[in-house]
């Protein structure tokens, strides 16, 4: 075959590989450089054949890793070049080096077109392979109405068709709003009827892209679809060339199958029967067989099949021979179907019925879990975590644990955590449970969060029958040789709280349980040490009659700690000592824990949480619904000597110490009030058994632990007219909504809302006093979200126009709709979108601010000091020109200050204030009102005291001053709370006002925001 | 959507990247560095896939393909289907055995610029392009016609070049 004949690079590529260590390779690629970039500044006297070698040799040296930061122009003036030799350069460089942003790409958009609308085909194939590896903005806007062109022209050979096909897909899938695919329903249908099988790959693909996003508009292409599915599998009428490995392309039958399963149902009968024909051929006709290569491509078109059959819902008969084929494959040899079954199997799951037919195959999916392939471990154990419930729980969950000791230390802390939430989701009765727990510590501590024996620990708490149990099980495993650092927390724990149940048996004397306790002191970190303490402190109390030897040695320890330089472990000695010398008192303060209220696992939650909608996520929550196993119930809802219910947080009812003094005083052991539950299992676990827990660790941290959700409404702030709010059910959003609208006020695209069910997405653009954004709503999901509502609660100073919001998003599928927006006059208030879907029973409604602000109607401009002072003395005095001394400004450099300025388009204009701690800003305003408006704004900051400023502003318009001003202040200032809406929600309790659902004194919300 | 094309050697040098969405050239090299940190670990005769997420990011899946001394990697989304992703990588390296006859390792390394033909013309933006690998033997044959045809006439006059000068 013939080289392509660049002595120069291969003479490059030689030396480069002839280096000895990057250093040198480093040398040689500077020198290479440094010689290209004097060759290209002095390009007149290149050849074509050496700037190609150049460029081919600055492509090589960006493959090794090497950035190249020249030559970009040049690159792209080779695209205008008239021969073919230096415009292939051209274009492969500017699609292999820049990106989308680039502004070059701008110089060479012309000669892109002309070489598109142009006769030279060669031309049009360089043309589209960069604009379709590129996808830019402005591309698409200019180039796709001529790349449809191309698509649809008869005379043009099919190697320029396919090509205009993916590239009017890219264009499209990058530019949805720019590429007008309207009326495309009947072009698409046409080109479905195309004989070269090229063309058809390539147009399918597009179909593909465009039925994702809106199925409804290319019904038509159904039928076509079936038709090309009958003619590939059924009737093999494919040329030789499009034959892989016997099979008809296997690439055009999985993409027309894929196109096919973005259509919610097949309502034609004879369709659908023609379909299911062909289908069950597919499911029925394939084997494995010796050849890989041809395994692979009968296979892709068979899980392709299988994706379409589950998707249609069929008959029940076609659905149990697909798990049939399923169990066929978690059992072959060949790796990669084995692969697949197990991934499919996972996700077949979501298909109820069936899951008894996958329990059958259980013993082969463990098997597959000692696979030699990690990759197919993982699937196995995901398939396992899946298809777990009451059934066969203590099956899978032992399997988990034998596999947990030879497992790679990449799946560890998956599969314990796995095997945890298992555990505790379906354990038969709760002493397997405990079991479980303490053996994935004993075998993998490292990898067992605080959750999961926080989690043991509230068990044993909550179930009197099992404190004795738990208690001579930790016992057992601290008789072991090397006992991890958990295992001696939890141990701790739980044996000085129950120890003294087991004081009849042998070895389990309080002293003996002290020494083996003691025994791991010194093995153990500062966090363990205070666990520590508080068991000696209970094993002391619980010591009857007194022990005075024990006594003596637990005293010692905590004189030697009451000057350990751990805070915590000090005050713990000081305390424990002071107060084990009063006596009786210490019973009541040392009593055992009161039980905590029910709430729901942390670990599932945070499960739930991270793993969002995965396939087998939603299978176990699935199950979860159907059948939840009933042995573990954190029950007892008050203690049981009848404590008044919980208290709202923030008022931690802890046992002071004074209070306990005046008891003591009073010779009387009066009662002391049992302590409610406390809302802080941190507290509960780590805190000196509530003698005044650390209020000044704990109370902030409660304000944290109000998760995401009502974070995010924490930092509404008081700039929001509205107050927003988001009420669901179960529904938690991901991410910091308030952040991610404080992002969007900077930038123009981004996502505005996300939970586990949908995403929504803006991406906005500006001109003068108008705006369109667009809005982005995705079924993150399998099923269909319905009820879909969204309205605009728009200020009184937008004009705002959605347009129709679809009723039901299809799985999957993204929708789009504009929403025009004209400003008419200057104001701060913020639109809302409230919008509202259902999912399945849950109805969610989500109040959600609009970033259309006050700064997207300004425009930076530049302006000189002849066109500044006059205009700045012509503005004078209120109210149109506005000063304010400022204070509380966030503290921050004057560059810093300049960057937020210069992101909310009030450009900042050096040079116009002698004082270089002033900074001097301009930008026009636009409004129907007030049309474009100039604003000048003059701040003066003071070195010595960042957190003050002055600030002058004029513009024309009285109302703009103001507004304005207050727009910035509001950027400014640390905490920006603004008194214009005072009866918006005063800083209490956000989460009781928020969700009515979670009160704010459920500790379950905060201990989950915690954890 | 298919993200990127790796080619690699069982040392982990690069032969051949190719992404379909912008990274910057250090991201690139990380990812690389990544993908041959696992594959360098796989026995023979186990699957072609590797879990990709912990890498790309989510919606990613990886499937790979080891012949004598390179590793060829594609990186695609939920959108393809695994195995025809896998069959794709078959039809690039029959296609270049068809170029090179028994296509080895130092073929891809000193013929980097006919590879990016090649691949060009295989997948196109992210998308499948061809899989008829007479078709793209075609499409390929025919540029490098047209680079040979071009390559003469410059050894002609030096002076050709003042195009610019429009």
């Amino acid at each position: 075959m013939a080289m392509h004949g660049m002595r120069g690079l291969s003479v490059f590529i030689s030396d480069i590989r002839n280096c000895q260590n990057k250093e040198q390779e480093r040398l040689r690629v500077d020198k290479e450089l440094g010689n290209v970039r004097t060759r290209f500044k002095n390009e007149k006297g290149l050849t074509p054949y050496e700037k190609k070698k150049y460029v081919w040799k600055m492509l090589y040296i960006y493959m090794l890793g090497y950035d190249v930061d020249f030559g970009h122009m040049e690159a792209v003036s080779l695209i205008s070049a008239p021969k073919y030799p230096e415009k292939q350069v051209g274009y492969i460089v500017t699609s292999c080096l820049l990106n989308e942003n680039h502004d070059f790409l701008r110089v060479a958009i012309n000669s892109v077109r002309n070489d598109i609308i142009g006769r030279n085909e060669t031309f049009q194939c360089l043309a589209l392979t960069m604009v379709g590896n590129i996808g830019g903005r402005e591309f698409a806007e200019s180039l796709a109405p001529d790349v449809q062109k191309l698509l649809l022209s008869s005379s043009c050979r099919p190697l320029v068709r396919k090509k205009a096909a993916l590239c009017l897909l890219r264009l499209f899938r990058k530019n949805p709003d720019v590429v007008n695919v309207d009326g495309w329903a009947d072009r698409m249908a046409q080109l479905l009827d195309e004989r070269d099988l090229g063309v058809l790959t390539s147009s399918m693909s597009l179909l593909v892209a465009l039925v994702s996003n809106n199925h409804e508009a290319y019904w038509t292409c159904l039928p076509k679809c079936v038709k090309i599915l009958e003619r590939l599998a059924r009737n093999q009428d494919v040329p030789q060339e499009y034959t892989y490995y016997g099979i008809p392309s296997p690439w055009l039958q999985v993409k027309t199958m894929r196109a096919l399963q973005y259509f919610p149902s097949i309502e034609d009968p004879n369709t659908r029967r023609t379909l299911f024909e062909v289908l069950q051929r597919i499911l029925m006709g394939t084997d494995v067989v010796k050849n890989v290569n041809k395994n692979n491509a009968s296979h892709a078109v068979l899980f392709e099949a299988l994706a379409l059959v589950m998707h249609l819902d069929a008959e029940k008969e076609m659905m149990s021979q697909c798990v049939a084929l399923l169990g066929k494959f978690v059992a072959v040899r060949e790796p990669n179907i084995r692969y697949l079954g197990l991934e499919n199997m996972t996700r077949m799951l979501m298909v109820t019925d069936v899951q008894e037919v996958i329990k059958r195959h259980q013993v082969q999916i463990i098997a597959s879990l000692k696979d030699p392939d990690i990759s197919i471990r993982r699937r196995a154990l995901d398939l396992l975590y899946g298809m777990c419930d009451v059934t066969n729980a203590k099956d899978i969950v032992e399997e988990l644990l034998q596999y947990l000791s030879s497992a790679d230390f990449a799946m560890r802390e998956e599969l314990s955590l796995k095997a945890a939430i298992l555990a505790e989701k379906f354990a038969p009765d709760l002493s397997w449970y405990v079991d479980v727990i303490l053996q994935l510590i004993d075998k993998a501590g490292d990898f067992i969060s605080d959750d999961i024996w926080f989690r043991v620990v509230q068990f044993v708490i909550n179930n009197d029958d099992l404190q004795p149990y738990a208690a001579a099980k930790v016992k057992e495993y601290l008789h072991k040789p090397a006992v991890h650092e958990t295992m001696v927390k939890v141990s701790a724990y739980i044996l000085g709280e129950y120890s003294h149940l087991l004081a009849r048996r042998p070895g389990c004397s309080p002293k003996e349980i002290f020494s083996i306790l003691h025994e791991k002191l010194p093995t153990v970190s500062t966090t363990t040490i205070p666990i520590l303490l508080s068991a000696y402190a209970k094993i002391l109390m619980h010591t009857q009659p007194p022990d005075q030897e024990l006594q003596n040695q637990i005293w010692a320890i905590f004189t030697k700690y009451e000057s350990c330089i751990d805070a915590e472990i000090q005050q713990r000695a000081v305390e424990y000592f002071a107060l084990s010398r009063k006596g009786a008192a210490l019973m009541d303060i040392l009593a055992e824990m009161p039980k905590f209220p029910e709430r729901q696992s942390s670990l599932i939650k945070k499960a739930e949480d991270a793993e969002v909608d995965t396939a087998e996520q939603s299978a176990i929550k699935l199950r979860a619904q159907q059948q939840t196993s009933n042995a573990l119930v954190v029950t007892d809802q008050r203690p049981a000597n009848g404590a008044p219910p919980p208290v709202p947080v923030g008022q931690l009812s802890l046992v002071k110490v004074p209070s306990m003094i005046t008891t003591e005083d009073n010779g009387t052991l009066s009662k002391v009030d049992p302590q409610p539950p406390s809302a802080d299992l941190l507290g509960d676990l780590l805190g000196p058994l509530a003698i005044e827990g650390p209020p000044g660790a704990t109370v902030p941290s409660e304000h944290n632990a109000v998760s995401g959700l009502e974070g995010a409404a924490e930092a509404v702030d008081g700039s929001a007219i509205v107050p927003v709010e988001v009420e669901t059910n179960t529904v938690k959003p991901i991410g910091n909504i308030a952040e991610r609208f404080h992002a969007l006020c900077l930038k123009d695209s981004g996502v505005l809302y996300e939970d586990p069910y949908i995403q929504i997405g803006i991406k906005a653009e500006w001109r003068a006093h108008h705006g369109r954004l667009v809005l982005f709503l995705g079924n993150k999901n399998t099923a269909p979200l319905i009820s879909v509502q969204a309205l605009i609660l728009p200020p009184g100073h937008l004009k705002m126009e959605l347009s129709l919001v679809p009723e039901t998003i299809p799985p999957r599928a993204q929708v789009q709709c504009p929403l025009e927006v004209v400003n008419l006059r200057p104001s701060r208030d913020v639109a809302v979108l409230d919008y509202s879907y259902k999912f399945g029973a849950n109805m969610v409604n989500v109040k959600l601010r609009l970033p259309a602000t006050l700064n997207k109607f300004l425009q930076p401009i530049p302006v000189s000091a002849e066109e500044f002072f006059p205009q700045w003395r012509s503005l004078s005095g209120p109210p149109l020109k506005l000063q304010e001394v400022v204070r509380g400004v966030r503290p921050m450099p004057l560059s810093e200050m300049a960057n937020l300025l210069n992101s909310f388009r009030l450009m900042i204009s050096p040079g116009l204030d002698p004082n270089p701690n002033n900074l001097v800003v301009c930008t026009t305003f636009y409004s129907e009102n007030t049309h474009a408006i100039l604003c000048l704004v003059r701040i003066e900051t003071d070195p010595a005291d960042r957190t003050q400023l002055r600030m002058t502003l004029a513009s024309g318009d009285p109302t703009l001053t103001f507004e304005l001003k207050e727009f910035i202040k509001e950027q400014l200032v640390s905490i920006p709370m603004v008194p214009r809406a005072p009866a918006a929600a005063p800083p209490a309790p956000p989460a009781a006002q928020l969700t009515p659902q979670i009160p704010a004194n459920d500790p379950a919300a905060l201990l989950a925001g915690l954890l | 959507m298919i993200k990127a094309v790796m080619v690699m050697n069982t040392q982990g040098k690069p032969r051949l990247a190719k992404f379909y969405e912008y990274l910057p050239v250090e991201k690139q090299q990380e990812l690389i560095r990544r993908v041959f940190a696992v594959l360098c670990g796989r026995a023979e005769n186990v699957s072609n896939f590797i879990e990709a997420e912990s890498i790309f990011g989510p919606d990613s899946r990886l499937v790979y393909k080891h012949f004598a001394t390179l590793y060829f990697v594609f990186v695609f989304d939920s959108s393809e289907n695994e195995l025809a992703v896998l069959d794709l990588i078959q039809v690039f390296v029959e296609t270049l055995d068809k170029c090179f006859k028994n296509v080895c390792e130092l073929d891809i390394v000193f013929n980097y610029s006919k590879i990016h033909t090649i691949l060009d013309e295989i997948i196109f933006g992210g998308q499948v392009l061809e899989t008829s690998s007479a078709e793209v033997m075609k499409a390929v044959e025919e540029i490098s016609k047209l680079e040979a045809a071009s390559n003469a006439i410059t050894l002609i006059p030096k002076s050709a070049s003042g195009w610019r000068s429009r």
